[in-house]
């Protein structure tokens, strides 16, 4: 077993929370503290996305002085974190017993908080005030009740380059497998000593968890039943969306060693591949390092498909605690997050995908290709977890798929190998 | 002839050294140097490929912008302050600790010394939780009672910052060793000479022990420095955050600004080159007498 240091933290992060929720951090069955009242005191937002610059002019020049015009008598402190630490901010904080009152959670982790019973459930009329895809709402809610609102989202698509498939004579994006093997096949180029120069397509330049669950998705797989409680990605659909990586590093049509990480210049953009998992974000490095692909029209997008058109969808989820001794306050805040007036922003500082279709037509999504292929395929999007042992199993996917990618054990394997640490992460719940 | 078949011999072996030395520099400086010309690059030039090693246009302006993105003076006086304090508490409590484990005769000592070797042992990652827990609920501190409820403890307060990064086991360790090496009929003398315990400790002992400071000062200093887990979890006011916290600002979850990035850490790397160029003699005498070299 691998030690890394987010698995030591989930583990006491377990212990924390059975400590936090068996004493007086958290509230005895379904008791939460009650919204109605009036809106006032002080409250602490903990927020992963808002930390950098122009994050931070955003949310405490433009959006808290708003929400304050609207609630002169709630103040709101801000805890900046990112993502990479979140999760041990949370762990920490409750063990500690001092929950923020609102708290910015990825999809996925509302059912292992909502779970434990340290977020609140929202009013379910509060789903229903702007117009939301079902897909965009389903990681907000867990055992039938709405815990958040969808903030912005992050989609994974596959971007392609249309000049070197205009080149290759290619037409169409793949409508299956089977045809996106054969075109990465044709618009992969080697030099003369047959070395890759270039790879048909990248399916490693994002997060190996994300872009196999896009493909598990595309070949109408699921990770768990709907209870949570039973693993499902270990049949068939799972083995072929990991094999499908190793078959293009076989046949040299992709290769590991091509990964970009996060932030680095894209393969896409330095014309070392020609199609590439990618996150919708891509579009803004685009703007910034590569903006002349942009003009010259040479990069597009498309849904992955094969038994099915998918896209996986990650993204921000604005909840309130359970704890809170200023409900009224937490859950003002909540609603004002998840307006239109705020995610619009919020998601053109990140370039992001605004989880409202009223948005449809503003200009940031008209002119972001990326941002408005995925807006306006939401009812496409399929979220990851779905299970209260998400946090552990989460952790655990990326580790166990690349011993399989860097040929240590077979997608079988490996998919069997992760289905046994899943079952054995739910059985002790 | 044999002579100098000899001289030959010695010259090819530190010709093969000087190279091997060269070599491992290069390798140790690259980082540095990629780091140094990636903050003077623009988007365009470190999205380009083939690599450019080189800027094609000199952005000097990304030192400035990288500044101007967060308060980094105040990020940079609270690690100098954190660093300095912890390197001054470490360097007084760790050397007393070192020199009793290694010249005082107590019973227990060898049981406190395994006690401090075992703590060593211990990751650092599995000692963050008891240690925010014990932070939290720090009795009648920030509005908690006697039994430490109520409150916040030291949480977002200097105190969680300084006092539990103090102390490490490491340091005692260092320090006890080195005491342990000393000759026993200095402290013998001096004793004699009517001289108390600190004062054999002050005024005989440490000062033949100067490289074991420099280098626990300088290891400290630069843990200090370079902390980001633990000021994250134990602050939420931006006038408490630290520079590493300061510097994840330029790379979120979407993006990362490479440049900004890049000048920033340049900026925060400086005065730890300093520090070392200053205490480099002592820094590798220390450990080379430590034995863990």
């Amino acid at each position: 077993m691998e030690y890394t240091r987010r698995s030591v933290l989930s583990a006491l992060g377990l212990g924390a929370f059975a400590a936090a929720t068996g004493c007086s951090a958290a509230p005895s069955g379904d008791g939460q503290a009650a919204a109605d009242g009036p809106a006032e005191g002080e409250i602490t937002l903990l927020t992963p996305i808002y930390e950098g610059s122009t994050g931070k002019q955003l949310l405490e020049g433009k959006l808290l002085p708003a929400f304050k015009q609207k609630n002169p008598n709630v103040t709101v402190k801000v805890d900046y974190t990112t993502y990479a630490a979140l999760n041990e901010k949370l762990t920490t904080g409750l063990a500690g017993g001092l929950m923020p009152d609102v708290v910015m959670l990825g999809v996925g982790w509302i059912p292992p908080f909502a779970h434990k019973k340290v977020l609140a459930a929202l009013p379910d009329d509060l789903g229903q005030r702007f117009d939301y895809e079902d897909r965009v709402l389903e990681p907000c809610r867990y055992d039938g009740k709405l815990y958040a609102l969808p903030l912005i989202l992050d989609t994974r698509i596959v971007t392609y380059r249309k000049d070197m498939f205009a080149e290759a004579g290619i037409k169409q994006p793949p409508k299956d497998w089977t045809e996106l093997r054969a075109m990465a096949r044709e618009l992969t180029r080697a030099d003369g000593s047959g070395k890759l120069t270039r790879v048909g397509f990248d399916p490693f330049s994002i997060d190996l968890r994300q872009c196999w669950e896009t493909f598990l998705f595309a070949n109408d797989g699921t990770l768990f039943d709907e209870s949570g409680q039973q693993v499902k990605f270990n049949d068939d659909r799972g083995v072929e969306a990991l094999q499908l990586f190793l078959d293009v590093i076989k046949d040299k049509s992709g290769d590991y060693s091509f990964k970009s990480a996060a932030g680095q210049p894209s393969t896409l953009a330095q014309g070392r591949s020609a199609m590439m998992m990618a996150n919708n974000s891509l579009w803004v490095q685009l703007q910034e390092q590569t903006p002349e692909l942009l003009k010259e029209d040479k990069v597009g997008a498309f849904m992955l498909a094969n038994r099915v058109p998918a896209m996986f969808q990650g993204g921000t989820l604005v909840s309130r605690s359970a704890t809170t001794k200023h409900a009224a306050a937490a859950q003002a805040l909540v609603e004002f997050l998840g307006t239109p007036d705020t995610i619009l922003p919020t998601a053109a500082q990140r370039g992001a995908v605004p989880g409202v279709q009223d948005l449809q037509t503003s200009d940031y999504v008209e002119n972001n290709g990326f941002v408005k292929l995925a807006l306006g395929n939401m009812d496409k999007a399929r979220s990851e977890g779905g299970t209260p042992a998400w946090m552990e199993i989460r952790e655990k996917i990326k580790t166990t798929l690349e011993t399989a990618v860097v040929g240590q054990r077979t997608a079988k394997e490996a998919i069997d190998e992760l289905a046994n640490q899943s079952k054995e992460a739910i059985s002790r719940l | 002839m044999a002579v100098v078949d000899g001289v030959r011999r010695v010259r090819a072996g530190r010709i093969a050294l000087y190279l091997t030395l060269g070599a491992i520099s290069v390798v140790m400086i690259v980082p540095f140097v990629w780091m140094l010309l990636t903050s003077v690059k623009t988007p365009a030039d470190i999205a380009a490929f083939p690599v450019r090693i080189l800027p094609t246009k000199w952005a000097f302006g990304n030192y400035a912008d990288a500044l101007q993105a967060a308060p980094f003076a105040t990020y940079a006086r609270n690690s100098f302050v954190i660093a300095a304090s912890h390197t001054v508490l470490n360097v007084v409590i760790a050397s007393m600790a070192g020199y009793a484990l290694a010249r005082l005769r107590f019973r227990g000592s060898q049981l406190i010394f395994l006690g401090f070797v075992g703590a060593l042992m211990i990751p650092t990652y599995t000692k963050i939780l008891p240690e925010f827990l014990i932070v939290r609920f720090m009795p009648l501190f920030g509005g908690n009672d006697i039994t430490g409820q109520g409150g916040t403890g030291w949480l977002d307060t200097w105190w969680a910052l300084i006092i539990p990064g103090a102390v490490s086991p490491f340091s005692v360790f260092l320090f006890r060793q080195f005491y342990l090496d000393l000759p026993v009929e200095l402290e013998e003398a001096a004793r004699l000479d009517g001289l108390g315990e600190l004062g054999i400790y002050a005024r005989i002992m440490t000062p033949l022990v100067k490289p074991a400071f420099i280098t626990v000062a300088l290891l400290t200093f630069e843990g200090s420095w370079n902390n980001f887990l633990w000021p994250l979890l134990v602050t939420k006011s931006d006038s408490l955050r630290v520079i590493q916290v300061g510097l994840s600002v330029f790379r979120t979850e979407n993006d990362t600004q490479w440049a900004f990035l890049m000048a920033g850490t340049t900026l925060a790397t400086v005065p730890m080159v300093v520090l070392f160029l200053i205490g480099q003699r002592y820094f590798v005498q220390g450990f080379a007498t430590a034995g863990i070299k």
